[in-house]
């Protein structure tokens, strides 16, 4: 990398579509992600792990802002809009991170591998070409590397800790690792953009997440699930056609807006 | 001196209470301050107490070190408490062994002020004693300098830290971001600026 990267180059027409439909894609699970963990507030385990879901769902939607920052600045809209005014067939979360809240040891698990995604996928960016992703990037893995903390103390503490703190964290597990190859899935515009060096090369990436992920369970002694996918989500997270939780969430977290678009009442 | 009864802080936890237990929080500002008692958590270890300790007592304010301790290891008194115990000046040069009796570190923390309200008492320092009474007595005397009015004895084998070299993603984030100052509720401030000006206690 040179020592002052300077403004960022022009992007091709092609390249800044696919690098709106990538920040977007990034914005959207971090924004469904916070969104999940701030349904617990009010209803932690106890009062610190309470306050703790809830500084987790508050950077988690800080980090939506900045990427929708970056689409905004590449002529998209602006981030409240992208948040409160689209509807699910528009967003391009993966099915990882809009399942339903769950019990303690689902929403410890779910942070745990979005946490470990990110511990692969951050650093990397921080290496991208695009000077505003670098920047954001190194901002957000500031606060993920305690995340991982957090949720890797779960995972710790939900393996060893009682039978049913077991068996509720391989139940979890069995509905969200079939979950994992769509969250890491590529979009269509990704190579054009592994190859602008803006976004890492997404079968390498898998590979590094995966690894991090397998590595923690066999620590853990648990091991992830033979069968093949029961119930998988399209390898394409921008597909909705089958509907999904997505509807629901965004039905509630977006009924304040949507009754007052300008906020007017307040 | 009259019969010494410490009180750990542990004590108001009610029989077959299904909380965690509980652990006292010391957070340091700066390197240039003390560790000061800010609270505490209810966790299931030290690990999560720490953790839990970052979440309540640093998601905003400065903080660059957090200690833990339970709750049962922290041994207090207040003022009152005090009364009629007497100080007893550490003798000049090393302590006289005394045979079968390892002596215990303990980390003393002072309340001199009814005038904070975001922190309980000042990290003053520490004494090593053969017993809890013993240690209580050097305690009263080497930290007379500034009015007591509780004391806390901290068994220093039980306090667990912050690891240095996670300090920047476990504080950092914090200084960047704005929030509400209890003192100054109606008015937003950045935790940097108060890291350079000090915050109004």
């Amino acid at each position: 990398m040179s020592e002052d990267p300077g403004p960022p180059l022009p992007l091709t027409a092609a390249v800044r579509e696919a690098l709106i439909e990538r920040l977007t894609a990034l914005g959207d699970d971090e924004l469904v992600l916070g969104h999940r963990d701030s349904e617990w507030t009010g209803h932690g385990p106890i009062l610190e792990e309470d306050i703790a879901i809830a500084n987790v769902a508050q950077d988690e939607i800080g980090h939506a802002v900045l990427w929708y920052e970056l689409v905004q600045g590449l002529g998209g809209p602006e981030p409240d809009e992208l948040a409160f005014t689209r509807e699910a067939a528009a967003f391009h979360s993966a099915g990882l991170v809009e399942q339903p809240k769950g019990d303690w040891a689902f929403t410890m698990l779910r942070q745990f591998l979005f946490d470990s995604y990110e511990a692969e996928l951050l650093p990397r960016l921080m290496r991208s070409s695009y000077a505003p992703v670098a920047e954001v990037a190194a901002k957000v893995n500031r606060e993920e590397l305690f995340h991982l903390r957090h949720s890797g103390l779960w995972l710790e503490r939900l393996a060893h800790g009682t039978d049913e703190s077991r068996r509720r964290l391989v139940a979890a597990l069995d509905t969200l690792w079939p979950l994992l190859p769509q969250l890491l899935a590529p979009l269509p515009g990704d190579a054009a953009l592994t190859v602008a060096g803006i976004y890492p090369d997404t079968s390498e990436l898998e590979g590094a997440v995966m690894q991090r992920i397998t590595g923690a369970l066999e620590r853990v002694d648990v091991a992830p699930p033979k069968a093949a996918a029961a119930r998988s989500e399209p390898p394409d997270r921008r597909d909705r056609s089958s509907g999904g939780p997505l509807v629901a969430l965004l039905a509630e977290m977006q009924s304040v807006a949507r009754n007052d678009p300008l906020a007017e009442g307040w | 001196m009259s019969e010494l009864r410490p009180r750990a802080t542990s004590d108001n936890a009610a029989p077959g209470d299904s909380q965690w237990p509980r652990w006292e929080v010391l957070k340091q500002d700066n390197e240039r301050k003390a560790h000061q008692a800010v609270g505490s958590v209810h966790a299931a270890d030290a690990e999560h107490a720490l953790l839990m300790a970052r979440t309540v007592f640093a998601r905003r304010p400065s903080a660059v070190s957090m200690w833990v301790a339970p709750a049962a290891c922290v041994h207090a008194w207040t003022a009152q408490e005090l009364e009629g115990h007497a100080a007893e000046a550490v003798p000049a040069g090393p302590a006289p062994s005394e045979p079968g009796a390892a002596s215990q570190r303990y980390f003393v923390v002072r309340k001199s002020s009814n005038r904070r309200s975001m922190t309980f008492g000042d990290l003053v320092g520490e004494v090593a004693a053969p017993t809890l009474e013993a240690a209580l007595a050097r305690a009263l005397s080497e930290f007379a300098d500034a009015p007591i009015l509780a004391l806390w004895l901290i068994e220093a084998d039980a306090v667990v830290r912050s690891d240095p070299a996670v300090a920047d993603p476990w504080f950092g984030p914090a200084l960047d971001k704005t929030y509400k100052q209890q003192s100054i509720y109606s008015s937003s401030a950045v935790a940097r600026k108060d890291a350079e000006e000090g915050v109004p206690e």
